[in-house]
């Protein structure tokens, strides 16, 4: 693994001091170098299947659109990474020539066009995940609008049920892969250094390269439209046998699926060992502050259990491309196979994306009712308590798929029991508001939004983890109304908190308070009015996936549309608040806040390498009010403000 | 240790980053590596899982495996078990041989590793071509190919390491002090000799 490698200076008396050597433009590091290097290496994959083929004594040419596919898919990304420069310094290494001294030449951004290269700086890698992140939620959430027009009213008025199905599986999988989960990686990467008094991650090099996976797993899902046959359609669980006789378009998913999930785990390897071997002195692990906790068990679930989806989604290529039958009944497969593998990452997927907003919220309540947050190593255990039991209930989704009978009951125990650690974590919140100075400022607003609707959203899990009440409730609206509740209402609000928290800290700017609020409140209602309806006519039974419904939902399939229009130009507040706060909001200072933690209590935005110095920590990261507690001491850092309660 | 850490705030206009506290006495890159190989462990987990279902779970699973008449080349993978074992002694014995300084020992060893894994791919490939049966023959052909072609491609990763670690070393690197970079592919090189037992025990013997 060249990760590993990467720091190495096995002869460090010799080394270039010139850096790189200046090339031409077709050969530097950049955009047009990706340009033609995907294009090559799309050609060298689909020769790569016809050699093979030809060396196998079988017809070399037989079927245009997997030779096409296999370039594109699998050998046309790496050449993108290698034409935008993820790899060079791996390639030089590799090579064998003398180790060069790190110059921090791809270190740090001094303008816009440095966020369009391979960088290394964590806090730019933190800005490009999160904007690349809502670019995909912009696309998510115009498909969701789309097909809510369509189900506006009964019958088909707009699409093919083809396309809508294909309208449905690409939200729901833009959103996931390609908002939820890395827009925490991308929050994460920007303060976890910061909080933990590093000057950068571990690996800053595996970093640019986990960051430049994304993008190509995005561009794969949305191409899947231009697909012979359609956009994949079986959903955002894909499940087998449909995917495996789907159009290709469904290779777009299992391949996309493998781009974002190397993204994912190496973010999270990354992760994990900054968080182990890079705290500064005094950062013991009872002194990280929860966002830190919440990063390193969410890491911990990606890296055990992100390979199982791609596991699955392997059988389901071999069993479209190399005819195996893994999920062929007809030829020994076991189909409720693709289930349990899919499920065992994905409902630990549910964690990976819910604990980094349990973090997020947990600075920002502390922060904001300017108390300790109560109950601090209970909050941290509760992380471990997830982590473990999040493995043991994956069957609650098969309920009534046909798995084995004996299964359900410790499956629903199990479910029923990974409540309690999510409930420590409801009423340790409460109790630090209670009696707090409590700040309705955006980020609070957010914070306090999202404990309300995930409240909600745990409680309808919990009947969705009783055997009886599932099996009257699976595949129907309730379903939907569940997920959104605690994904949107909580992953996305937690997600909206910690980019108004940190914007000041990110951009050196201030957001537009009042717009922020605005933005709160006609997300906050119009999210309720699409999204509690669907409780109702899910338990009336209205199936979910469907473009088609009985007359009798109508009324209520209008509001929840209009509504979810309201939703959707709610986020044009934000946009427009944030991209006018970033080019000419207030200058804002080093700590807005009043925070104690680390990120805080350096310039905004941060210094180039984070710290002069490597902070001192001497207590707890929430010691607000408490007389004569600091959290760290710093040396010489630019804004050394003093931590105040 | 980040690369920044690294930097000894040589004399230019790079004013360099702090040093990272290192607040762990495991090394970074060796942490790096058992997490990497960790996610590895349950990618092999996910195979296992398929393998079991068709083979376990399945109610309609085969009563003989691999089901008649059908058989897996016990012996030939079992000399394959042994050419790579023997690997996982060869590479320990460059390791040992960089600790001490020899580095004629360390090539040696790094390009004997390397060709009995090569060795071991070429047999697998022979096994495949005569093995009698194709993916397409039924679940247990499935089960069969996806362990042992995971494993292969596994093989191949470690391969690839271990050419860049005798690239290197050939061209000088390495010392008695800094030798991460033999280190590391031979853990690698050892957890995919351990898989490859757990998958002839599995797949082959039981
Ligand atoms: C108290 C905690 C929770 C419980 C007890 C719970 C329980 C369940 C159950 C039993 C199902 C299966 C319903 C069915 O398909 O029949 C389900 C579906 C789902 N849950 Fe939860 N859940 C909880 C929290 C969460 C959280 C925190 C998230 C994500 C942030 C989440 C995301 C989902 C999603 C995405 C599905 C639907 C999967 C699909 O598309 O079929 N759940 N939940
Ligand atoms: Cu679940």
């Amino acid at each position: 693994m060249t990760t590993a490698a990467q720091h190495e200076h096995d002869t460090p008396q010799a080394f270039e001091p010139f850096g790189p050597r200046a090339r031409g433009f077709l050969l530097r590091a950049g955009w047009i170098r990706a340009t033609w290097c995907t294009a090559l290496f799309f050609l060298v994959g689909m020769f790569i299947v016809v050699g093979s083929r030809a060396i196998f004594d079988m017809h070399p040419v037989y079927n245009w659109t997997i030779i096409t596919l296999t370039g594109a898919l699998t050998m046309a990304p790496l050449g993108f990474l290698t034409g935008i420069g993820a790899f060079d310094y791996w390639f030089y290494w590799i090579s064998g020539r003398p180790t060069r001294e790190e110059d921090h030449s791809g270190h740090g951004a001094k303008a816009w066009p440095d966020y369009f290269r391979i960088n290394t700086d964590h806090k730019v890698i933190g800005v490009q995940y999160t904007v690349t992140t809502f670019f995909f939620f912009v696309i998510g959430g115009l498909m969701a609008m789309l097909f809510r027009a369509e189900l506006a009213q009964p019958g088909l008025q707009f699409f093919s049920s083809q396309t809508f199905n294909g309208l449905v599986s690409m939200h729901a999988v833009l959103m996931i892969f390609l908002f939820i989960i890395p827009a925490f990686a991308g929050l994460a990467n920007f303060v976890v250094p910061l909080m933990l008094g590093a000057p950068d991650m571990a690996f800053p090099r595996l970093n640019a390269l986990s960051f430049w996976l994304l993008p190509i797993a995005g561009v794969m899902f949305m191409s899947s439209f231009l697909a012979p046959g359609g956009p994949f359609a079986a959903g955002w669980t894909g499940y087998a046998p449909l995917s495996v006789d789907s159009p290709v378009g469904s290779m777009f998913f299992n391949m996309g699926v493998q781009w974002a999930g190397a993204s994912s785990i190496l973010t999270a390897l990354n992760f994990l060992v900054t968080i182990i071997t890079m705290r500064a002195p005094g950062m013991t692990f009872w002194r990280m502050p929860l966002l830190v906790w919440a990063n390193f068990t969410t890491s911990l679930l990606v890296v055990i259990a992100t390979p199982f989806i791609a596991g699955s989604q392997f059988f389901v290529m071999f069993d479209r491309v190399l005819h195996t039958s893994f999920f062929v009944p007809a030829h020994g497969g076991y189909v409720l196979g693709y289930q349990h593998i899919f499920w065992f990452y994905s409902h630990p997927a549910v964690y990976i994306m819910m604990l980094p907003g349990f973090g997020i919220v947990s600075e920002v309540v502390s922060t904001m009712s300017r108390k300790p947050i109560f109950g601090y190593r209970l909050m941290a255990l509760s992380f471990i308590g997830i982590l473990i039991l999040g493995f043991s209930v994956w069957a609650h989704h098969m309920f009534v798929a046909g798995m084995a009978d004996w299964l359900r009951v410790p499956m629903m125990i199990s479910t029923l029991l990974i409540a309690v650690p999510t409930g420590i974590k409801v009423f340790s919140w409460l109790a630090t508001l209670w009696e707090g100075k409590i700040r309705l400022t955006t980020p609070m607003l957010w914070a306090l939004g999202f404990i309300s609707m995930f409240v909600i959203g745990g409680l309808s899990g919990i009947f969705l983890g009783s055997v009886p009440i599932d099996i009257h409730a699976s595949d129907t609206y309730f379903i939907v109304a569940h997920i959104h509740y605690v994904l949107f209402g909580g992953s996305v609000f937690t997600i909206f908190a910690g980019v108004y928290y940190w914007f000041p800290k990110v951009t050196g700017r201030m957001y537009n308070e009042r717009l922020g609020q605005l933005h709160f409140w006609l997300t906050f209602v119009s999210f309720n009015v699409t999204f509690f309806p669907m409780h109702y006519i899910g338990l009336r039974g209205m199936p979910r996936r469907v473009f088609d419904y009985s007359n009798q939902f109508g009324s209520l399939n209008m509001i929840i549309s209009v509504a979810s229009f309201v939703l959707g130009v709610s986020t044009v507040i934000f946009f427009y608040n944030m991209i006018t706060s970033w080019t000419r909001g207030p200058i804002a200072s080093s700590n807005p806040w009043g925070a104690h933690t680390l990120e805080w209590q350096v310039s905004s935005p941060p210094p180039i390498f984070n710290f002069d110095e490597i902070p001192v920590v001497v207590g707890g990261p929430y010691e607000y009010g408490v007389p004569g507690a600091r959290h760290a001491i710093l040396h010489s850092a630019p804004a050394a403000e003093e931590v105040h309660a | 240790m980040s690369a920044h850490a690294e930097a000894h705030g040589h004399a230019g206009e790079h004013h360099g980053p702090p040093t990272a506290n290192r607040s762990s006495r495991i090394d970074a890159t060796t942490l790096g590596m058992l997490l990497f190989i960790g996610s590895e462990a349950m990618l092999f987990g996910s195979f296992f899982a398929a393998y079991f279902f068709v083979r376990v779970v399945n109610p309609i699973a085969p009563a003989h495996w691999p089901p008649a008449p059908f058989h897996f080349p016990i012996f030939v993978a079992g000399v394959n078990t042994v050419i790579l074992v023997t690997s996982s002694f060869t590479m320990h014995w460059a390791l040992q041989s960089i600790k001490r300084g020899d580095r004629a020992g360390l090539k040696a060893g790094l390009v004997s590793t390397i060709a009995l894994g090569l060795a071991f791919l070429l047999t697998q490939g022979i096994e495949y071509a005569h093995v009698g049966f194709n993916p397409g023959d039924g679940a247990f052909a499935s089960a069969f190919f996806g362990l042992t072609g995971l494993h292969g491609a596994h093989v191949l990763i470690g391969l690839t390491l271990l050419t860049i670690a005798a690239v290197r070393a050939f061209r000088g690197h390495y010392t008695p002090e800094h030798h991460h970079g033999v280190e590391l592919p031979g853990i690698y090189w050892h957890f995919v000799d351990v898989m490859w037992i757990v998958v002839y025990v599995t797949v082959y013997l039981l």
